[in-house]
């Protein structure tokens, strides 16, 4: 077995020198990509921005990692000493199929490269067998220019915040969302910044957005699932701090109807009641509530029906009778109409409304607004900024966002805040700026 | 706020809710089907290996091995999918309010459930196709007992290791990938049916299939049977001539003429034990903890991994 003693230090220095050979091609190759080009010689951070090059992004985190779990692990094979040879067997086996995987990466990365630069597919040989030379030839030669350069998000815009939060009430839901944001690959991405409003009971509001522009963030940000730096409030009660208690207090009804299909309704039904009404709730007390809920959403007579054998009207209704079942204050829904034809889900939109009436708060995203907008008090627009992130470019009655964007339908709102590049108008940045300047003359 | 002080049903409600589910499921799904393939399985491995089971040494270690597979295949295909087949549902539960230890401990009740009653199915067919089985008692007085114990262990054990697949795997079609290569590193690394070199020796302590074939040899008192191998090489070449005469062939007359045969083959048994299948309590006992600490070892993994649930791509 090699141990750490038995490498040769001038194939070390070999194998580092060609390396660094290597970096000078992709130095070229990533200032012309529009990278930093001392990435290049950085391992893991070349591999990376080789993928960002290749406009193969994932693939270079994964190579990225495999490459740096490989370095790792082939310290350690050529580190372990000779007594534990089996664990140096172990690991090299492991370290034999990570290499092969590496690989697999590096050809998808290297034919993103050939279909960024317009090149034939056969320069991916070259360029893997013979990198050095190959990187040196695109790295320097006016003859290999990338189609498009990397997208970097212009970090100089600054577009107006209110900055600060709006004073929460007593009676509904508060959001004042400071900033939410994840760190992906060193980098900080912000998903979502400055989004303050008061949503009072009884009101049924529209959640709109283009794709991308934060909604399901935003709901998951709201009933802390995934928690943000902000403070939510329901009834004056903080939801981040007492999550645990407050998640049975919001009910979250996925776009999918996320059921076991070899389960009758009622017994979905009354499973989801065992697990979300208070232990105090009594067992004929839970039969009268699953009853009531069952009629209420015209789910009675399929309640012994197996519900894979349920239309696709029956089963959204039972998934939202899941979440309504403990009586949530607020009731958020992810498109619960996708699938459903219109009269449909005009007939869900009005069950929903009724919902909202009983003094709750029901919050739903939906791609088809129109249809059903009437039955709508408020609406929230999210919107993309230049940084993109998601920014809010309205809360408020439906009537008033008309007139605030100048639109006659919530399909050309979307259409005026959405990015260019997604077929809007790209208006994003102009409508968070003067929803903000609207915010901060009410407040002061 | 009122709600704050109201309580919610906690683990063991949840764990009985869960249960619950998983037996309608049982009913409803394809679960069932893991009983019937479970008597197919041993009817084979008995027709295959079943004839020198517990007579010979080469017939219990074979035999054995075979026993040790049959569980770690039933325990594998109780559970590589019952997670990751209802991954999405699990998140929208866990968002819910359900405790991912009440989920697993559910899980692990219903596949207790169905192991035993695998094993019991395996005996039975084992007895129906007149297969020897242990006729000593070890730990318990019931000699079938002790034998059942280990067959449960090992198959519970390999279902909670594929319990823990599921919960890793993302999708159905990812943990059946995961499987195969599983039951390779099960089999492989046996320790006594394959011969490894001295370096991979410790390896076989991360399978269920060693400590289940040691506690099956140990219980059928590996080390007091006969050995016919050597004696079977032997009369192949009872022809072979050597400067005019056959002298194997001589040997061979002379042991049968004297009715030496049994004694030949039980100082051939005698010349090759291993003292790892003595018919030892302390030996049947290890094996049986090493079982059961795997056993825990997976099923707190599959509780942490699954904790995660939350991080899955929306």
């Amino acid at each position: 077995m090699i141990s750490i003693s038995s490498v040769d230090p001038y194939d070390i220095l070999r194998q580092i020198v060609l390396y660094l050979f290597t970096g000078i091609g992709y130095f070229g190759i990533f200032r012309k990509c529009g990278v930093k080009g001392i990435w290049a010689f950085v391992p893991m951070a070349r591999e990376y921005h080789m993928g960002l090059c290749a406009d193969k992004e994932s693939e270079g985190k994964k190579l990225s990692v495999i490459t740096g779990i490989v370095l790792v692990s082939n310290f350690f094979i050529f580190a372990i000493d000779e007594e534990y040879i089996e664990v140096a067997l172990l690991l090299a086996i492991a370290t034999i199929a990570l290499i092969i995987t590496e690989v697999i990466f590096h050809i998808r990365i290297l034919i993103g490269l050939t279909k960024v630069f317009n090149r034939s597919k056969w320069w991916v040989w070259p360029l893997w067998l013979f990198e050095s030379i190959t990187t040196l030839l695109w790295g320097y030669s006016s003859k290999f220019q990338p189609s498009h350069k990397v997208d970097y998000v212009d970090e100089s815009v600054q577009v107006k915040e209110l900055g600060t939060n709006l004073k929460a009430t007593d009676q509904g839901l508060s959001v004042n969302i400071k900033e939410r944001s994840t760190i992906q690959f060193f980098k900080k991405k912000v998903l979502l910044k400055d989004i303050h409003m008061n949503i009072p009971k009884g009101h049924m509001v529209l959640l709109l957005g283009g794709s991308g522009a934060g909604k399901t963030t935003f709901v998951n940000a709201v009933t802390g699932y995934e928690k943000a730096k902000a403070e939510i409030k329901i009834d004056g009660s903080n939801v981040y701090k007492d999550y645990s208690k407050m998640l049975y207090d919001i009910g979250f009804v996925p776009q999918q109807d996320l059921m076991r299909e070899n389960d009758t309704a009622i017994l979905t039904l009354s499973d989801a009641a065992s697990l979300r009404l208070p232990s105090k709730v009594k067992r004929p007390e839970i039969h009268k509530r699953i009853k009531d809920v069952m009629a209420q959403f015209g789910l009675s007579a399929a309640s012994g029906t197996l519900v894979e054998k349920m239309s696709g009207g029956q089963k959204k209704r039972l998934s939202i009778a899941m979440e309504y079942i403990s009586d949530p204050s607020i009731f958020i829904l992810d498109e619960p109409d996708s699938g459903l034809d219109g009269i449909v889900a005009r007939s869900l939109f009005t069950r929903l409304r009724e919902i909202a009436d009983q003094n709750k708060i029901v919050i739903v995203i939906t791609h088809t607004p129109d249809r059903v907008a009437d039955l709508f008090d408020d609406v929230i627009v999210l919107a993309k900024d230049s940084k993109r992130t998601g920014r809010l470019a309205w809360y408020g009655p439906i009537k008033e966002a008309y007139e605030f964007f100048g639109k006659d339908s919530m399909e050309g709102i979307l259409s005026c805040i959405n990015p260019k590049d997604a077929g809007g108008e790209g208006r994003g940045d102009e409508f968070v700026e003067k929803y903000a300047a609207r915010l901060q003359e009410m407040v002061g | 706020m009122d709600m704050l002080k109201i309580k919610h049903r906690g683990r063991v409600a949840q764990t009985r809710i869960y249960l619950g589910k998983f037996f309608r499921m049982f009913i409803f799904q394809n679960d069932w089907k893991v009983l019937p393939m479970s008597a197919v399985i041993a009817g084979l491995v008995s027709f295959a290996v079943g004839a020198n089971l517990y007579k010979t040494m080469e017939g219990t270690l074979m035999g054995s091995f075979a026993l040790a597979c049959i569980c770690i295949w039933n325990g594998f295909f109780n559970s590589i999918q019952v997670i990751c087949r209802e991954r999405a549902i699990l998140k929208r539960e866990h968002r819910s309010g359900l405790h991912i230890s009440s989920y697993i401990a559910a899980h692990m009740i219903y596949q207790a459930i169905l192991c035993v009653l695998q094993v019991f199915i395996t005996i039975q067919v084992l007895n129906f196709m007149n297969v020897v089985l242990p006729s000593k008692p070890l730990i318990t007085a019931i000699p079938v007992l002790d034998f059942g114990i280990t067959l449960f262990l090992v198959t519970y054990c390999a279902d909670m290791l594929a319990l823990l697949i599921s919960a890793f795997s993302r999708t159905t079609t990812a943990a059946m990938t995961i499987m195969p290569f599983m039951l390779i590193v099960q089999l492989l690394f046996s320790g006594g049916f394959f011969s490894l070199p001295q370096e991979a020796m410790p390896l076989t302590n991360l399978t269920a299939t060693k400590w289940g074939l040691t506690a099956l040899c140990a219980q059928g008192d590996y080390n007091s049977l006969p050995m016919v191998s050597i004696w079977n090489s032997v009369v192949k070449m009872k022809n072979i001539e050597y400067e005019g005469q056959r002298p194997v062939y001589e040997m061979l007359k002379y042991i049968e003429e004297n009715d030496m045969r049994d004694e030949i083959l039980m100082e051939t048994g005698k010349q090759n034990q291993n003292p790892d299948y003595a018919f030892d309590r302390d030996i049947v006992i290890r094996c049986w903890k090493w079982l059961i600490m795997w056993t825990v070892v997976y099923v707190a993994l599959a509780i942490f991994l699954l904790e995660f649930i939350d991080k899955d791509k929306r």
